[in-house]
């Protein structure tokens, strides 16, 4: 068995320079066969020319990790940054771990980058002594090279074939932060020259020889199946090549995406449908259940003290009801899959964050294994949890086996991308808050009632984790209560959903964090003050599966607030709010939000963020995380998905708006200098924008908003 | 199906295509110019904008019947090398995340400082307010587009 320390070899042939594989996988998964050899999964080679190739196991959908994970391998082997090459690894056997998604690239490759890298250090100082007959103590490494006594100096790729022969160290030692001179600087997005001059390849961008492109005619109702249709007509237009059922629909396939569309359109004309289960689904019907919901059974998420008890002792009870529609993801570059179906062998081109799932779902289509499928990860045009979906990519694999004959590139309209999104769904929150003799808050009750993400992301399963899955951001309140209640009570949707960038994070932050917004200014307390008494002089705390830490907590806000000015005077109109999150115990982030309202229109001018995320790899990527996920967040606060009979009301960007620019507030990021391992930025910025923005409205204007989306005239 | 000589980025193309085919898919299908990219189809996002005489427009309702003679230029001929001050500022201010959107919004901007070399915000927000960016690099763009205009005299022909 391969010993944890193990987990790295020189793979290199002869000539090809030192190729250092490891494995990123620690672990063999349950039920895997552990193999004797070594089988590494990710690669770093230095060439005999001096440049260096890095294999990034993980996507890149705007995230950085294409430049951050390089970044940290770079740091520990004294890598010239300017000839480091870097390639998006393939799912298969040597990469299983590819999913990208809950803002953990960074934090779940550091240790053995940095490893690997330092390894591959200490390879080519002892090339280099070798070489001069100095030990290899009075050797150093600085920006592709060796430098021994006497300014003795050695390129990196002069000493790569040498370095290969050597044994691998297997406890290299790491840098200390302080010497750093790559993690921790700002380094642009290494894909930025390609995307301004608009050579990235994105999975619709794909273009093989033979290509074709196809639409997919679907039933407007998710799930519903084709009746009756006639595709005389469809077929008469000029470039159709083919109309095919697929499991999800008609499949028209063209010479150009355009004929594939409109013969979509000629076909849709003809069709009738079986709608399916979904068929009379709507929104009201689920809000009314929804609501019944809040009275009813539930799963705790948490339960401490006596939160009835609490309740009926409390002399002022306050409660009020939060409510967060679906949402849809409207990534820019819609859903796609490319696929060129072999004889025996398969290969595909898919902008997918779930490269192995979509590997062995779309090969087990075609009805081949998982190995006869090549899938190729371009740049992704927006991922935001969209992407870690495999419909469109099973959906592809079927299109072009159905339609045959070399390359198919299956292409989805705005309209598809929102009909036929994995939506977030809509909750209903019911919170409680009682107050006792001397004025202090002594029981908390948080009812969450919704559609549960994770059963349909299980396949229809009840997960056991299901409560505080749906209930996270919520069942994790950090405040110090003594009886707290948070429950999740599940209401049946008949449409699939998915995970959504901040995830159920954002409506429970939402709920909560507005909440104690409206329960401080109840007490007559500052919303800071409060929050931070609340925190007290705690240190790490325990929620069921996650930790945090209040010390981290309570600096961000205090950051936060002092950067914002928070007390100040302000203009009249302008208001200040604030809120807080330890997401997932792991990334800390606290915003303030200044707003007006004038004439009933909402202008947000400005955010500010803390965060501690542990040590910030590349703090170029981590401001732009933080700028990104408050524009995803406010974005949130006009845009909603509604349903009725089984179809989504909402079709395109006129009707599901998403933020532009001139309503783009300034953000000023303050990130906490830490030592701490670095944890994640993809997300945690998201879900505290939204009750900043809302509390500052009530700060404004003495209104509580505790329904998103904002409804006109309700400011 | 008809057949169209288009004046791409100083180059004459002759494409085949249906008088209906919005640019945009002669662009990315017939002719492999996939910088110019497909966002919703409707005009509403501003990923397919290229410049048609100069002027911004939706390539993706833009019917290749009605193009004409007209000279196209796409994100490919902005600039031969990619030199121009606004790809050059956009690489300094980092201001792509997914970069998806980012070519739609270089071509928007171009027109702009075509037009008001010295752009005021309220310009930018203007020019720029039907561009969609999911990622949220708005106040990069913005910045961006200042730099090159500030840049605009020593580098631009």
């Amino acid at each position: 068995m391969t010993s944890r320390r193990d987990f790295l070899k020189v793979t290199g042939a002869a000539g090809a320079g030192l190729v250092l594989g490891l494995r990123l996988e620690a672990k063999p998964r349950l039920g895997e066969t552990v193999k004797a050899a070594f089988q590494p999964n990710a690669f770093l080679a230095i060439r005999p020319d001096g440049t260096a190739q890095i294999t990034v196991p993980k996507v890149e959908m705007g995230q950085g990790v294409r430049t951050a994970l390089p970044l940290v391998v770079a740091e520990e082997l004294d890598l010239d940054w300017s000839k480091v090459e870097v390639v998006t690894a393939h799912p298969g056997p040597e990469f299983k771990a590819m999913n990208t998604g809950g803002s953990t690239s960074v934090s779940t490759t550091w240790d053995t980058l940095r490893k690997a890298g330092a390894a591959a250090r200490e390879m080519l100082k002892a090339a280099a002594a070798a070489q001069w007959k100095v030990p290899v103590g009075q050797c150093r490494t600085e920006n592709g090279f060796v430098l021994g006594p006497d300014r003795k100096k050695l390129g990196y790729g002069a000493l790569a074939e040498a370095a290969a022969r050597l044994p691998v160290p297997k406890d290299a030692p790491l840098k200390k932060a302080a010497d750093y001179r790559l993690v921790g600087k700002r380094t642009p997005r290494i894909d930025g020259p390609a995307i301004v001059t608009g050579k990235a390849v994105f999975g619709l961008d794909v273009r093989r020889p033979g290509q074709r492109f196809a639409a997919v005619l679907r039933c407007p109702v998710p799930g519903g199946q084709p009746k009756t249709w006639d595709d005389a007509k469809a077929k008469t237009v000029r470039g159709v090549t083919a109309v095919v059922k697929v499991p999800t629909g008609l499949a028209v396939a063209a010479d150009s995406t355009w004929a594939a569309f409109k013969g979509r359109d000629a076909l849709a004309a003809t069709a009738t449908w079986d709608e399916g289960a979904a068929k009379e689904f709507s929104s009201a019907a689920l809000e009314a259940k929804a609501r019944a919901a809040l009275t009813g059974p539930a799963d705790d998420a948490r339960r401490e003290g006596d939160p009835a008890k609490a309740l009926a002792a409390a002399t002022k009870m306050l409660e009020a009801e939060y409510s967060f529609p679906y949402q849809a993801h409207v990534t820019v570059e819609p859903m796609n899959a490319t696929t060129h179906v072999g004889a025996d062998t398969a290969e595909m081109w898919v902008g997918s964050q779930s490269g192995n799932r979509a590997q062995e779902r779309a090969a087990t289509a075609m009805g081949l294994k998982a190995e006869q499928l090549k899938v190729n990860v371009p740049l992704i045009g927006g991922g935001f949890g969209r992407r870690l979906g495999t419909d469109f990519s099973t959906e592809a694999a079927q299109v072009a086996k159905a339609v045959g004959g070399g390359p198919v590139q299956v292409v989805w309209d705005r309209e598809d991308d929102i009909r036929h999104d994995l939506h977030h769904p809509a909750t209903l929150h019911h919170l409680r808050a009682g107050i006792d003799g001397a004025g202090a808050l002594a029981a908390w009750t948080h009812r969450i009632a919704g559609p549960a993400v994770l059963r349909s992301w299980l396949g229809g399963q009840k997960a056991p984790s299901q409560a505080t899955t749906e209930a996270n951001g919520a069942y994790d309140i950090p405040y110090a209560i003594p009886a707290i209640a948070v429950d999740f009570a599940e209401v049946e949707a008949p449409t699939p959903l998915g995970w959504w960038r901040g995830i159920q994070i954002v409506p429970n932050v939402f709920a909560r964090e507005c909440f104690l917004d409206e329960v401080a200014h109840a007490l007559g307390k500052d919303p800071l003050t409060f929050r931070l008494d609340l925190l007290g002089d705690r240190g790490i705390v325990k929620f069921g599966r996650d930790a945090a830490d209040i010390r981290r907590l309570k600096r961000v806000l205090e950051v936060a607030a002092e950067k914002a000015g928070w007390g100040r005077k302000l203009p009249v109109g302008h208001g200040l709010g604030l809120a807080c999150h330890a997401y997932d115990g792991r990334t800390y982030a606290a915003e303030v939000a200044e707003v007006s309202v004038v004439k009933g229109r909402l202008k947000v001018h400005k955010v500010t963020c803390a965060v501690d995320c542990g040590l910030a790899v590349n703090p170029a990527g981590l401001e732009a995380q933080v700028e990104g996920g408050i524009a995803f967040g406010l974005s949130a606060l006009f845009s909603q998905i509604t349903w009725e009979k089984g179809r989504t009301v909402q079709t395109g960007y006129h009707d599901f708006p998403v933020l532009r620019l001139g309503d783009m507030p300034l953000v000023e990021t303050h990130v906490i200098p830490s030592a701490e391992a670095p944890s994640g930025m993809g997300e945690p910025p998201v879900p505290v924008a939204i009750p900043a923005v809302l509390n500052a409205v009530f700060a404004a204007t003495g209104k509580r908003i505790r329904k998103v989306p904002i409804e006109d005239g309700l400011i | 199906m008809a057949e169209y000589t288009l004046s791409i980025n100083g180059q004459s193309h002759t494409v085949e295509a249906s008088p209906d085919m919005p640019l945009l898919w002669v662009l990315r299908d017939r002719l492999k110019l996939t910088g110019t990219k497909f966002g919703c189809g409707q005009g509403l996002c501003g990923a397919c904008t290229v410049h048609l005489g100069g002027e911004p427009v939706r390539s993706c309702v833009t019917p290749v019947s009605d193009v004409g003679a007209k000279r196209i230029t796409t994100i490919e001929g902005l600039d031969l090398h990619g030199a121009h001050p606004l790809q050059r500022a956009w690489i300094e201010v980092d201001v792509a995340q997914c970069g998806y959107c980012q070519t739609g919004q270089i071509m928007t901007a171009a027109a702009l400082l075509a037009k008001h070399p010295k752009p005021t915000d309220r310009d930018i927000d203007q020019a720029m307010g039907e561009n969609v960016c999911r990622c949220g690099t708005y106040l990069r763009i913005r910045e961006a587009i200042h730099r090159a205009a500030g840049q605009r005299k020593e580098v631009a022909p």
